[in-house]
């Protein structure tokens, strides 16, 4: 992609200047292979600004091009996955890039979500963490329709909590687990 | 530590008959001087240079402060304050350091000042400490400069610590990363005076913190302060995280600890990494490689990125471990953190900010 088309492309979709100047100061394979990338799924400004910000930091952390990050399989694999929309292959490259700049952020969220799958929850209780475990807080939400669900969901909430699961998930919260796993 | 020599000294009218500017023709010789009757657009040239952070530290503009000396320290939005109050005797640093703050918040005033006016300063301070004396307030100097770096040069501090010795309801904190101490070893601080230590181990310092003082040097400095009567203290902050980080920041409290009296000390503070996405654009612009850029933070509601909780969180509980086996009962804060990151690491948050500022109060 050229300097030109990348100029055109970011015109097109009224790219802030600053965004544009970012752009235009990679590498040019860098440059080029975002280029294909964003102009292939048409990815919009915000987006972009975060797959940019990762980008830099993981290439320059792992001593590596922008251009090799979005050369792997993995990128090219979803780019092309059939089976997904445009704006589910942008969810999903934006959430490996992420992936790939926060390993251990990642972990930790999987490690949450497996123990919140394993609560086997009531479908009418939804639990969430914080974006970047920023607060150290579980949010739990749920919903009743008589006092008679009310009393079965709050039963099943507190067996939840009541298993080891429930501490575990609040020591990768605090960033204590490791300790336990050290004692 | 590398010794400071501005390309110029630039001197408004009114501040030739200073004590601050005879020190600086004394110690600085050699530097020319220029006599202007407003620094105002002299002190702009530094925009004109590629790097203009960097340019604006190598001339030093001696002017007279016009605005309050006296101001409470700003904090940072929803976070647990310590009760601070801030005096600005110089504006800007002659080192710089990767992650400083005063990048972006001095982005266009950016110039090196020192304020010429020590005796509107202790007026002003005075007035504030004879009207409240019921209250206790603890002071600092280093929230815009570094409180010694330019002591060899001015004497700045030199002529604040006698009157600040004498107040009851002080305690003037002098922060440094420098080991700019030999002016005032021969003065009696009488327990009102705190000389602290940004304080990182070695490598941290190699890499992000240039023109600084040594690991070593900044402790024998302590430890000569500290033998000298003053009280001290140390801040680990900014904590910074890397491969390795938990045996160089062991080996630098070990160290730390087997030099100074522990039971000596007035407070720890702890607090990891910390910018503004605006800042780290700027540190991204200045120093490209810094390895800084590359750590897991994400934004915080005060908006500013930090480390992920459980990581920063784990971080200050193994310091925290660790300052504990040397010193079980010494005074550890937290800087710029929320009461959740405080429980987790303490089991308790203060309930205010006078809660923690009381408890920094010295015990006599």
């Amino acid at each position: 992609m050229s300097e030109s088309e990348i100029r055109a492309y970011a015109q097109g979709r009224g790219f802030h200047d600053q965004t544009l100047t970012r752009w235009l100061g990679w590498e040019r394979t860098d440059r080029d292979a975002l280029g294909e990338l964003a102009s292939g799924l048409k990815i919009g400004e915000n987006h972009l600004r975060d797959m940019m910000d990762w980008l830099e930091d993981t290439a320059s952390r792992d001593h590596a091009k922008i251009s090799q990050i979005l050369a792997t399989k993995a990128i090219s694999d979803l780019s092309t996955d059939p089976r997904l929309g445009r704006a589910d292959k942008v969810k999903r490259i934006k959430e490996h890039l992420r992936r790939l700049r926060f390993p251990r952020l990642a972990q930790t969220e999987d490690e949450i979500r497996t123990r919140i799958q394993s609560l086997k929850l009531h479908p009418e209780i939804r639990v969430s963490v914080p974006p970047g475990l920023e607060g150290g807080r579980l949010h739990v939400e749920f919903t009743a329709t008589s006092a008679t669900e009310l009393l079965t969901i709050a039963g099943k909430l507190r067996a939840a909590a009541e298993t080891s699961l429930a501490p575990e998930i609040f020591e990768l919260l605090a960033g204590t687990h490791r300790e336990k796993e050290r004692e | 530590m590398e010794n400071f020599r501005p390309e110029e000294l630039i001197v408004e009218h009114g501040s030739e008959s200073s004590r601050i500017y005879a020190n600086l023709r004394r110690t600085l010789p050699q530097v020319p001087v220029k006599f202007v009757d407003d620094i105002g657009s002299d002190a702009n040239t530094h925009f004109a240079h590629r790097d203009p952070f960097g340019a604006a530290k190598k001339k030093l503009y001696l002017t007279r402060y016009k605005g309050d000396f006296f101001k409470k320290c700003p904090g940072s939005d929803g976070q647990v304050c310590c009760n601070y109050f801030v005096i600005n005797f110089a504006s800007n640093c002659p080192m710089d350091c990767s992650y400083c703050y005063l990048q972006e918040y001095l982005l266009d005033n950016a110039s090196l000042k020192v304020f010429s006016n020590v005796d509107d300063l202790i007026d002003e301070a005075d007035r504030t400490l004879q009207k409240h004396r019921g209250v206790f307030f603890r002071i600092g100097t280093g929230e815009i400069t570094d409180s010694l770096a330019l002591e060899p040069y001015t004497g700045m501090v030199r002529e604040l610590i006698p009157y600040f010795a004498e107040q009851l309801n002080v305690l003037l904190e002098l922060k440094t990363k420098s080991d700019c101490v030999d002016s005032i070893l021969d003065l009696d601080p009488k327990g009102r005076v705190v000389v602290a230590w940004s304080m990182n181990p070695q490598p941290v310092i190699d890499l992000d913190e240039r023109g600084t003082a040594s690991f070593d040097d900044r402790l024998v400095a302590a430890r000569r302060c500290q033998d000298a009567g003053y009280r001290l203290g140390f801040h680990f902050d900014p904590m910074i995280e890397y491969r390795g980080w938990e045996a160089d920041y062991q080996t630098m409290l070990e160290q730390i600890f087997a030099t100074i009296d522990w039971h000596r000390l007035s407070w720890l503070s702890l607090g990891v990494l910390r910018e503004t996405p605006r800042l780290k654009r700027m540190m991204r612009e200045r120093f490209p490689h810094s390895r800084l850029l590359t750590g897991e933070q994400v934004l915080c509601p005060d908006g500013k990125m930090r480390y992920f909780q459980p990581l920063r969180v784990e971080m200050y509980r193994k310091m925290v471990a660790w300052i504990r086996r040397a010193a079980p009962t010494v005074k550890i804060y937290l800087c710029m953190e929320s009461r959740d990151v405080w429980q987790q690491v303490f089991g308790f948050a203060p309930a205010c900010e006078k809660e923690l500022g009381n408890q920094m109060a010295p015990v006599d």
